[in-house]
């Protein structure tokens, strides 16, 4: 992904926790309205898909939003990061797709799920790099954050797809 | 008469220094004896409230009523023996025949009370100072008044069935059927978890009593596909059977199969009886399926008009080009479907909806219109290279074989999935590689672990005593391809768990333990859904929908007035849901199409 | 030393043959024994008409405790019959028990195991003794010696705790059912019932030394109350009743059922058939069944199968058919005549038990003659057990 790339470059300029914040706030702002666009060229049967991933990202965008408004938050991000989740891996092996005009529900996970495994795997990586810190604790936090998402649209990937072949 | 006779009498005197022989505080002193039988015990967690207790209490003492911790759920009535002990004559027979064996008996027999109601309780639910007794009757292991061995089904043995498509099962002969039906209680719990309500109790006494014709009418008001249902059901009658619990449960399937096969075909008709008068209304069912002919079936009754409209070139649906003929013979299913037929439901073949047909067509036509389009489509994996010609869909090629198209049939298969469209796609491969190649090689993965399988454990049995060899707890990486392009294998990781704490999907790999299976062909089982373009843009943004399908209030019918939706398109694969949800819109359009 | 009653006061025959009995004359009195009176034997009135202190006529009522179970059963499915049956006789209830369930097992064609009919034997054995040790107890009671039913009431208590630690129940033990018997015998049995055994014998000892070496009971008893031989057949004597007349009914040894050809023993027989040789041969039985039971404990496998496999019950039909079963009870000849036809029910049921001939016909014949003070004496030494004489 050409914009993950950039956005990792962006990310590691960054010097303070806001501005971390504002920087991946942003990446949830343009999935965000990547997903709201598409939603009405799909046919409305799959439609719940891109709605649903549309307020998921909301939600994301309100919760780092909040976050970067919050002074005790190096404090929060802290009790946050005790309990990391586990990444399934599940999505290792699907494929990232092109998105045309006029994408199935399968497509449709399958893009979404191979965005949060790049976010997932670009805020892991830059938790990695930077030194101990707030700023470490933010990028644990945010990987941390993408991965639940990817679990969460893992299982839903399971149920729409793998309907058990009966 | 001696002086010994005068004398003798005294000796009595000796019993004067002797203590008493009465037991001073038997209250306290004199417990019941280890297997007395005294006041019930029983265990509300393992009581299912079959009411086989009630049913053999000879003295009319148990009576089963509805208690407020017990909730009703699939397989438990919901409801618990409350005991008169003015009635009961502590013979223990309800201990003996208790399905579960949650009823017991302490050893406890003293208990005063004024109030003579009390002695009219419900064994554990109110609480006694006897219920966590160790001692009392329990009902010795081998003391079964119930036989818990299932009468065996006679099959084809391995070597006979492997080259052949001939059905497996040869069905209960009348002695054999008998002594299942015998086995039954009666208790109804399956009713209550049959998806169509089926009178299972009433139609196995019907074997009992020998009464066919009775068992054939029996089965004809609830399932107009019991010759279906008699050999491919799901069956979740026998997972609620109180049988099951300490023993098998009732061949219920075999049961309902073992009556249809007693009757002539050319008599069904005339024990089903003839529909109703003509009503001049129309009905258009979209879908020759279990749902769509089920529906056709009671409104033709009703003496609506029914015309069924079905793509392919024979009526059933997925249990025609989906379910193997071993499992069901082509002509059970026609059975089903030519008594349907005669009832006066006309059906156009070779006629697709949207494509021969506007749907529109059908709105201007007809009062009401029924989608049962089914689960046609397979869901493919779409790991790498999964896009290669080798790569099939389960449901593409058995829909090849009943049809009887020729395909590239492999020498070595790879199955991805743990289902029964999974086996059914195994071993129809294996049926034909012995037939062609003389022998068998097809090896079935799937991320769940064997016992977990969402396929039928006779299904997975007969699978593994077919030759057929699983893998489990595989998940499918990707597609192997050398550099000629060819397919070279499937790619699988161990899957070390699969559900989360929630049931819900959340496979762990570990990515070192990695597998190649080689193969020439893989076939993707994972699942189906279906292709509902014949709706057209304009009616499919105008519908209601509920997560990727047609959403429909209770009664089967969609946002739109004139259209109904059933089957599996609605409900998931599942023919007897299929049969159940027939019968829901079909009541449903009648209430429509006769309000005015 | 025989009682000889004065014939002088003997109502006339009328031309029909029946008596002449006018009441009114003010030479004989009507008089009620029972239902409810200490010497009766149970639920059952005679309607003695008498001559000073001598019966002239005895007529037996019953019907104080109808319970028509044979008619119940017929509304009960097989299995559900087997608890009803042993409140047919509730003093000796497993012969009922026993008798139900071999016919039922030879009408649907089920063999019990073997090991069953060790303990089937054993139970019934354990009944016999408790029925007898009642008997002694009447016997003695009825001639006013009220301290033996006291001592047999409680060794026969002793039995019935062997009863209660074997079958889980007292009185109605519910224990062998069609297809064998319900359990086990419990860990250490075998040595819980050679005490109890001992005690018994003890006790039999006693009652030996004060009832039947007592000057008073062998006054009234001995040549009181003879059953003359030519009678027995008539009247369907059998059992003890039969055998104190020398004649050698033994159902046990006559036509062997469950493991009796196994056993050692002999039919004890009497001469004199009065009151006295009955109730000695009841003692002699009594300690035969003594020995019988440590017999069995010894003989018998160690473990074995409990049930034969039967039909699921709930649904049990049974063929066309009938059948009579019979045992040698402590009272004589106790059987079940069973027909089935087909139906999950039984077509009709008959219980036949040896009271229903003793304690009516036979009675009312021998009552006559006999001096007010020994009626109660002759019924228990014919002992009956009214439960089972109406059913």
């Amino acid at each position: 992904m050409a914009d993950s790339i950039s956005g990792k470059e962006k990310l590691q300029a960054c010097t303070t926790l806001r501005e971390i914040l504002e920087q991946a706030t942003e990446f949830e702002r343009t999935a965000r309205d990547f997903y709201a666009e598409l939603a009405p060229k799909v046919s409305k049967k799959i439609r719940y898909l891109l709605d649903e991933l549309v307020i998921e990202e909301q939600a994301h965008y309100d919760l780092f939003t909040d976050l970067a408004d919050k002074p005790e938050v190096a404090e929060q991000i802290k009790l946050e990061i005790m309990t990391p989740p586990n990444n399934k891996r599940f999505s290792d092996c699907i494929q990232l797709p092109e998105l045309g005009d006029k994408p199935d529900d399968q497509s449709i996970l399958q893009y979404a799920l191979g965005r949060e495994q790049a976010a997932m795997d670009q805020y892991n990586s830059l938790a990695e790099s930077a030194p101990e810190g707030p700023i470490k604790d933010v990028f644990t936090f945010l990987a941390q954050e993408e991965t639940e998402h990817k679990n969460e649209l893992e299982k839903i990937y399971y149920e729409v797809v793998h309907s058990g072949g009966v | 008469m001696s002086i010994r006779d005068l004398l003798s009498p005294f000796s009595a005197w000796k019993n004067i220094l002797r203590d008493p022989v009465t037991i001073p505080d038997p209250l306290n002193d004199r417990p019941g004896s280890d297997r007395y039988r005294g006041f019930h015990q029983n265990d509300n967690e393992k009581c299912i409230g079959c009411g086989t207790c009630e049913a053999i209490c000879q003295n009319g003492a148990i009576d089963m009523l509805p208690v407020d911790s017990v909730a009703t759920k699939e397989g438990d009535s919901g409801l618990r023996p409350r005991i008169d002990y003015g009635r009961c004559c502590w013979c223990a027979l309800c201990v003996d025949v208790c399905m579960t064996g949650s009823l017991t008996m302490s050893n406890e027999y003293k208990w005063v009370e004024s109030d003579p109601d009390a002695f009219r309780f419900t064994p554990g639910v109110d609480k006694k100072f006897w219920d966590n007794s160790e001692l009392g009757y329990k009902r010795p292991e081998e003391h079964r008044l119930v036989s818990p061995e299932r009468i065996e089904m006679r099959e084809m043995n391995v070597e006979s069935r492997i080259d052949s498509f001939a059905e497996i099962v040869h069905g209960y002969s009348i002695e054999e059927a008998q002594l299942e039906a015998d086995r039954c209680v009666a208790c109804g719990l399956c009713i209550a978890t049959c998806p169509t309500h089926m009178s299972i109790p009433d139609y196995i006494n019907a074997v009992r009593e020998g009464d066919y014709e009775q068992g054939l009418r029996l089965l004809y008001e609830t399932n107009p596909f019991s010759n279906v249902c008699g050999r491919v059901c799901t069956r979740k009658c026998e997972s609620a059977c109180a049988s099951r619990h300490e023993g098998e449960p009732i061949a219920i399937r075999w049961l309902k199969r073992h009556i249809i096969d007693q009757i002539p075909h050319e008599k069904y008709r005339e024990i089903i009886g003839d529909p109703e008068p003509s009503t001049g209304k129309k009905v258009a069912i979209i879908g020759a399926g279990p749902a769509g002919l089920t529906a056709a079936f009671d409104l033709v009754r009703k003496g609506h008009e029914v015309i069924v409209y079905e793509a392919k070139a024979a009526a059933g649906g997925m249990t025609r080009y989906g379910i193997p003929e071993y499992r069901l013979p082509y002509d059970a299913l026609d059975r089903d479907i030519e008594t349907i037929v005669s009832m006066g439901v006309q059906i156009v073949y070779n006629t697709r909806i949207g494509a021969d047909i506007p749907m529109q067509q059908l709105t201007q036509d007809f009062d009401a219109v029924l989608l049962a389009i089914g689960l046609q489509e397979g869901r493919q994996t779409r790991i790498p290279n999964s896009d290669h010609e080798k790569v099939y869909r389960a449901v593409d090629l058995l829909d090849k074989i009943t049809a009887g198209e020729e395909f590239h049939l492999p020498h070595c298969a790879v199955i991805i999935g743990g289902g029964n469209v999974a086996m059914d796609i195994a071993r129809s491969i294996a049926r034909l590689q012995k037939q062609q190649y003389g022998q068998v090689d097809v090896v079935l993965t799937a991320m769940e672990e064997q016992q977990h399988f969402m396929a039928d454990p006779d299904e997975i049995k007969e699978a593994l005593e077919e030759g057929i060899i699983i893998q489990d707890q595989c998940g499918p990486q990707g597609c192997e391809i050398d550099q000629s392009g060819k397919l070279i294998g499937l790619k699988t990781w161990k899957v070390l768990s699969i559900f989360d704490s929630e049931k819900r999907f959340a496979p762990v790999y570990d990515n070192g333990d990695e597998t190649i299976h080689a193969c020439d062909t893989v076939i993707e089982a994972i699942g189906q859904f279906s292709d509902i373009s014949l709706l057209g843009d304009e009616l499919t943004e105008k519908l209601e929908w509920n997560r990727g399908r047609i959403q429909i209030d209770s009664d089967g019918r969609t946002s739109e007035s004139w259209l109904w939706s059933a089957g599996d398109c609605v409900n998931g694969p599942d023919v007897v849901h299929a049969v159940a949800d027939g019968h829901r819109v079909a009541a449903s359009i009648h209430c429509y199409i006769t309000a005015d | 030393m025989t009682y000889q009653p004065d014939r002088s006061q003997y109502p006339n025959k009328k031309a029909d043959g029946s008596l002449d009995i006018d009441l009114k004359s003010g030479k004989f009195l009507k008089l009620w024994q029972g239902p409810q009176h200490p010497g009766i034997t149970g639920n059952m009135s005679v309607e003695l008409t008498v001559c000073g202190d001598e019966v002239v006529e005895g007529i037996t009522h019953v019907g104080y405790l109808h319970r028509g179970f044979e008619k119940l059963m017929e509304r009960r499915t097989f299995i559900q019959c087997f608890p009803i049956v042993c409140r047919i006789c509730v003093p000796e209830p497993d012969f009922n028990e026993y008798c139900y369930a071999a016919a039922v097992e030879e009408l649907a064609g089920i063999e019990a195991p073997e090991y069953a009919n060790w303990i089937r034997t054993l139970i019934l054995e354990m009944g016999r003794i408790n029925s007898y040790l009642m008997y002694c107890g009447g016997q003695a009671g009825s001639f006013g010696m009220g301290v033996i039913s006291q001592w047999t009431t409680y060794v026969r208590d002793l039995m019935l705790d062997r009863f209660e630690e074997l079958t889980g129940a007292r009185i109605y033990h519910m224990f062998i059912l069609p297809g064998g018997v319900r359990d086990r015998l419990p860990e250490g049995f075998a040595q819980r019932m050679e005490e109890t055994l001992c005690e018994i014998e003890s006790t039999m000892s006693d009652v030996y030394n004060t009832m039947y070496c007592n000057a008073v009971f062998k006054k009234r008893s001995v040549g009181v109350g003879v059953i003359d031989i030519d009678l027995m057949d008539a009247y369907g004597v059998t059992g003890p009743n039969a055998r104190a007349g020398g004649v050698a009914k033994d159902v046990r040894k006559d036509q062997p059922y469950l493991v009796y050809p196994e056993l050692d023993f002999e039919p004890i027989l009497g001469q004199d058939s009065d009151i006295y040789t009955r109730a000695d041969i009841r003692r002699q039985d009594l300690l035969q069944s003594v020995d019988l039971v440590r017999q069995i404990l010894a003989k018998m496998p160690e473990d074995g199968s409990l049930m034969a496999k039967i039909p699921s019950v709930m649904h049990w039909k049974i063929p066309r058919g009938e059948t009579y079963i019979r045992g040698e009870c402590s009272r004589g000849e106790y059987g079940y005549y069973l027909v089935t036809d087909g139906s999950g029910y039984p077509r009709r049921v008959n219980v036949r038990g040896p009271s229903y001939t003793h304690a009516m016909a036979l009675l009312e014949r021998m009552i006559v003659n006999l001096n007010i003070a020994d009626v109660a004496g002759l019924m228990v030494s014919l002992h009956t057990y009214p439960p089972e004489i109406e059913r």
